[in-house]
């Protein structure tokens, strides 16, 4: 039993390492690495042999020097073909690599799909197999919560907007065909145009917001909160050593938002330092507050500074409530300026201004706290986002056919394959649009029924 | 008792019909029994039958070997072939009909048939011993006992028929209701509820102001439904056209106070494609006029059938209401409109053999199980016919694929997804609409029907003749080469590029603006070219199709060829999906209510998510490999 698509995802761990190893099974992982990859001829080599040479992007562009191991099926561990691109470590070059896959033909895997399919083709047991559908399980939970989050924001209402947008298409489309004799006023091929159009429009600046890699270019998103004083910039110059924030005793220095990346235990981030929050006359200043709002709102993590000589404020932590869903660490400062040092669990104590030295505690916390967040290399954001990213790019793909099927007067029932299959891609993200949804939304707009 | 049939069938409408023809036809010793024979093949509601989507079943039943095409092109009073100017997938057929012709022509097909028995009598109970049906009871109390019996009851089952404040029992106007049947099976364990639909006034014709209506002419060159049929009536009638207005739809609102679905006397779901005058105005208040077709009721009658108006508003109303649309107003009414309400059997009770889960050897088809419309119920009656007399054989039941048939569709919808209105047909819930063409129907079912017995010989013949001559005329296309003195003027008149070398036909062909048959008699090569098939159908507008869609089709099949992994993945009616603890709670309580057949179906129950499937694969395998260590864990 072999499957009929070939699947793609990295293999190995997130973050930092010297090399790393992006793989596809399937009757194409063959054919996909060939037409990235420049050495030999993979489609002459055996199973099981090595070949180095340049992996170059989908627009041509080399991605790396890379080594890449043919494994023929039956005898891979999928049973299927396997392609092993190992390459140097980092999540940008795989990034890059899994993308080309994509574009080439291979899709993004599913959790636990190279193992389910080691398994369909006979290559584990029985107690393996059981094993399976316990990830199978935990992963899907997982990645429910992490596309949850992923989906949360600009980014949902976009996606419910596009969604929204195909199927009143696709009902304009469809009446045509199933009501032609009905008394309605059917949609003219310039208005399928430009709903069509339009439609690829909201496509195209979805995939602009979640372009393949710019969560792993920019590193875990540490979004530095607190109120105006409270060391946030201090923090931020011991954590990447060097003076990057504007320091000042003053209230409100930090108007715009200053940026930092910093590698900790082999994982980026991107420390973010905000305003101070605050209400305050200042316009400018109050520019600042509220970006810091839209900056967490989209942080990955959260730390929280409080001024410890002042304690931390009942009211801060009902602030901090409205990003409940994101790990926050509590970090008091200013350690070196208070007399009795009562200890607490869950918050880290400091003093900023003792300088990178006085940063190992808040690291271990921070690689801990991210840890937890990634530790399924399989369900990290960066493969639902990459995974919606092939959808997306499918779903443009579908929509430019059909748009060149209206242009070139083709009859409706030709073209609505392509927005079937449009609807497909992205029902793969937003929830299929099924067959009655359609017929609901010809039914609640047009007058039906002779 | 011995059993004296091997099947009854109850029901003597489009699904009954369909149901006792292909049983007899594959030799089963059949019983219809039916509340009135002069009602067998009846047209409940408007004189037509096909239509988009609907049509496409028609042709799909008579490639079957089933009665109704043939019988509607001997019965048809106008043709017409629906969007034609689209492309040939979603092509409709669609025939007005002599209802009387109709109902004799059903009659005379069941009487042709050896081992179709009949019998006016009411069907009051069933009679199951251990599980398994073994006859009936009826209300002159004979009981007759099968091994199988198909339940068609239509709207018959506690039917109850509303007219304004009036409301009575009844099957159909003039009719009466079939009661007990439903009791009998509640008390077996079935679920049922409650649907509505309506029908329109009919109206004398010889009221109409003609001058006034706007025509509607049949095909020129019609079309028929049946692939054996060689000629059709030479004559066509028109159906006309009309428009309501405000002033109509003034009166109508008066009676809105009366009208029984406003009021909360109606509780079924109506079906919203097909809804009444009333909820037309009531949703769509900005529209001020609602398109009437006039259909004629037959050749020998001044009915009328008032298609666009099916209502249950007081009489008087809909009387008055009519005489305010142009073109009616002197128009004497026949019979008003009325809805009707009746029970309906939730169809996830069945089997995709439509046999039900609870009771072996009962089936149940047609309006029953939520359907509406002839050419629904015939499907189903059909299917349920044959797969009953599979089961008689101890035979793996017949089941057609969503890529195979519209009735696949039909029964798959139905099953893996329930319907909460009355069922319908439309071309858009076929996700393999290219493969399901009204032209290709024969090709896709015929062989498949003749050897299971249903179809004759001299159907698969002829089937076989056509497939032969599309591919040889294919051939032909490929080797014959058209020069531009020969076709340049009619590409020109086509407005498509002329060609400046000689160019194979078949290329040519490809061109959306051309028609191959224009194109070979202007090149003079048709008699060359084109290798005759038999019926009406023209070789040369069939090989268009397959040259034209070749792509469009060839990508359908692979779509198709993705998909049969999870189509032929058989789920053993055993499985306990109290096994399956690691899926959401909403999965396990549908997949274990409807017990889906294979993965496909089950992937297509609304709220299982492909991770709930791919649970349930991985432990369908386990189970597999636990019970038997050999061969079959690698399938």
């Amino acid at each position: 039993m072999t499957s009929s698509d070939t699947i793609a995802a990295i293999a190995t761990a997130r973050g930092q390492a010297a090399l790393a190893i992006v793989r596809m099974s399937g009757p194409k992982a063959v054919d996909v690495a060939t037409s990235c990859f420049k050495g030999n001829d993979l489609r002459e080599a055996a199973s099981h042999s090595a070949h180095v040479g340049l992996w170059e992007d989908a627009d041509g562009t080399q991605s790396d020097r890379v080594v890449v191991t043919v494994f023929r099926g039956p005898n891979s561990s999928t049973g299927e073909d396997i392609v092993e691109v190992t390459c140097h470590g980092g999540d940008y070059v795989t990034g890059l690599i899994l993308t080309s896959m994509v574009r080439k033909g291979a899709r993004m895997a599913r959790p636990g799909e190279f193992t389910q399919r080691a398994f369909l083709n006979g290559k584990l047991d029985l107690a393996q197999a059981e094993a399976v559908a316990d990830l199978i399980d935990a992963t899907s939970s997982r990645a429910h919560r992490t596309s949850v989050a992923a989906l949360e924001g600009h980014y949902s209402k976009l996606l419910d907007r596009v969604r929204a947008s195909l199927l009143q298409l696709c009902a304009l489309a469809e009446l045509e065909i199933d009501f032609a004799e009905e008394d309605v006023e059917f949609a003219d091929r310039s208005e399928l145009k430009s709903a069509v159009s339009s439609t690829f429009g909201l496509v195209r600046t979805l995939l602009d917001s979640c372009k393949l890699g710019e969560f792993v270019r920019e590193g875990v998103r540490a979004v530095i909160a607190g109120r105006p004083n409270a060391g946030k910039s201090t923090l931020l110059n011991s954590l990447c050593a060097r003076d990057r924030a504007i320091v000042s005793a003053r209230p409100g220095t930090t108007r715009d938002t200053l940026e930092a990346d910093v590698e900790i235990k082999g994982l980026r981030y991107r420390f973010i330092d905000t305003a101070g929050l605050r209400d305050t006359p200042d316009e400018i200043e109050q520019l600042g507050v509220d970006r810091a709002h839209k900056l967490l709102d989209r942080a990955d993590m959260i730390l929280y500074v409080y001024d410890l000589t002042l304690g931390l404020a009942p009211e801060e932590l009902r602030i901090l409530s409205k990003w409940a869903d994101t790990p926050v660490i509590l970090i008091g400062n200013k350690l070196d300026l208070i007399e009795s040092r009562s200890q607490s669990d869950d918050h880290i104590m400091l003093s900023a201004i003792a300088g990178p030295e006085a940063m190992s505690s808040l690291k271990d916390q921070i690689a801990a706290t991210a840890t937890e967040w990634w530790s399924d290399p399989d369900v990290s954001r960066v493969v639902m986002n990459s995974r919606h990213q092939g959808h997306l790019d499918a779903a443009a793909n579908y929509l430019t056919a059909a748009l060149e099927s209206i242009r070139s007067g083709m009859p409706p029932d030709l073209f609505t394959l392509d927005l079937r299959a449009a609807a497909q891609e992205l029902g793969m993200i937003t929830g299929a649009i099924s067959n009655e949804e359609v017929l609901g939304a010809i039914f609640s707009r047009f007058c039906i029924g002779k | 008792m011995s059993a004296q049939y091997d099947l009854i069938v109850v029901g003597g409408g489009h699904a009954g019909t369909e149901a006792a023809a292909a049983a007899a036809r594959m030799g089963a010793r059949t019983l219809l029994i039916t509340m009135s024979l002069e009602a067998i093949g009846r047209m409940s509601c408007n004189p037509a039958i096909g239509g988009i989507g609907k049509g496409h079943i028609v042709r799909e039943i008579d490639a079957m070997g089933g009665i109704m095409g043939r019988v509607t092109d001997d019965a048809g009073l106008q043709f017409r072939m629906l969007n034609r100017r689209k492309g040939p997938a979603v092509w409709g057929p669609r025939a007005q009909c002599d209802r009387v012709l109709y109902a004799t022509g059903v009659r005379q097909a069941l009487e042709s048939i050896d081992g179709l028995y009949m019998r006016a009598d009411m069907v009051m109970s069933v009679q199951v011993e251990s599980g398994r049906i073994a006859g009936v009871t009826t209300r002159l109390g004979q009981e007759i006992s099968a091994p199988c019996v198909i339940l068609t009851n239509g709207t018959f089952m506690n039917g109850v028929i509303h007219v304004g404040r009036r409301q009575f029992g009844g099957g159909r106007m003039g009719e009466r209701q079939s009661t007990g049947l439903t009791a009998c099976l509640h008390e077996l364990g079935f679920e049922s509820g409650r649907l509505k639909t309506g029908t329109p006034p009919r109206v004398d014709g010889r009221t109409l102001d003609y001058e006034v209506l706007q025509e509607q002419r049949g095909d020129p060159e019609p079309s028929p439904f049946s692939y054996m049929t060689d000629v059709l009536p030479d004559r066509q009638l028109s159906c006309h056209l009309a428009w309501t207005s405000p002033s109509v739809h003034n009166v109508l609102r008066q009676g809105f106070s009366e009208s029984p679905m406003f009021a909360g006397r109606i509780q079924g779901q109506g079906p919203r494609y097909c809804p009444s005058i009333e909820d037309k105005l009531d949703r769509f208040a900005s529209k001020d006029r609602h398109q009437l077709f006039l259909e004629p009721e037959g050749w020998k009658t001044h009915e009328v059938y008032v298609n666009g108006f099916s209502t249950s508003l007081p009489e008087e109303t809909q009387l008055q209401a009519l005489r305010c649309v142009p073109g009616l107003e002197q128009v004497h009414m026949l019979r008003p409109g009325y809805a009707i309400e009746y029970d309906y059997f939730p169809p996830y009770q069945l089997r995709y053999s439509l046999e039900t889960k609870r009771i072996e050897g009962l089936f149940f088809a047609g309006q029953i199980n939520g359907t509406t419309g002839y050419e629904e119920a015939a499907a189903q009656g059909l299917m349920a016919g044959i797969n009953a007399v599979r089961r008689l054989s101890r035979s793996d039941p017949v089941i057609l694929r969503r890529s195979e048939a519209y009735i696949g569709v039909l029964i798959d919808d139905l099953i893996a997804k329930g319907t909460e209105e009355p069922y319908r047909m439309f071309t858009s819930r076929a996700e393999h609409r290219m493969l399901l063409r009204q032209d290709n129907a024969d090709l896709r079912l015929t062989e498949r029907a003749y050897k299971l017995g249903v179809a004759s010989a001299a159907r698969y013949e002829r089937m076989e003749t056509k497939r032969q001559a599309i591919q040889a005329t294919l051939d032909n296309l490929g080797r014959t080469k058209l020069k531009p003195g020969a076709v340049n003027s009619y590409l020109q008149s086509a407005q498509t590029t002329p060609i400046t070398s000689p160019m194979r036909a078949d290329r040519l062909a490809r061109r959306p603006q051309v028609s191959l048959q224009a194109l070979l008699e202007s090149a003079r090569v048709s008699n060359d070219v084109l290798v005759p098939s038999q019926g009406m159908e023209r070789v040369a507008d069939l090989a268009e199709i397959e040259l034209k869609y070749a792509g469009y089709v060839a990508r359908q099949k692979d779509e198709v060829r993705r998909l049969a992994r999870m189509e032929n993945w058989q789920i053993p009616r055993t499985f306990d999906y109290a096994e399956l603890t690691n899926i959401s709670m909403e999965a396990r309580e549908k997949l274990s209510r409807i017990r889906p057949e294979t993965l496909g179906q089950a992937s297509r129950i609304s709220g299982v998510s492909p991770a709930d499937i791919s649970v349930l694969m991985v432990l369908l395998r386990a189970n597999v490999s636990r019970e038997t260590f050999s061969e079959s864990a690698h399938g």
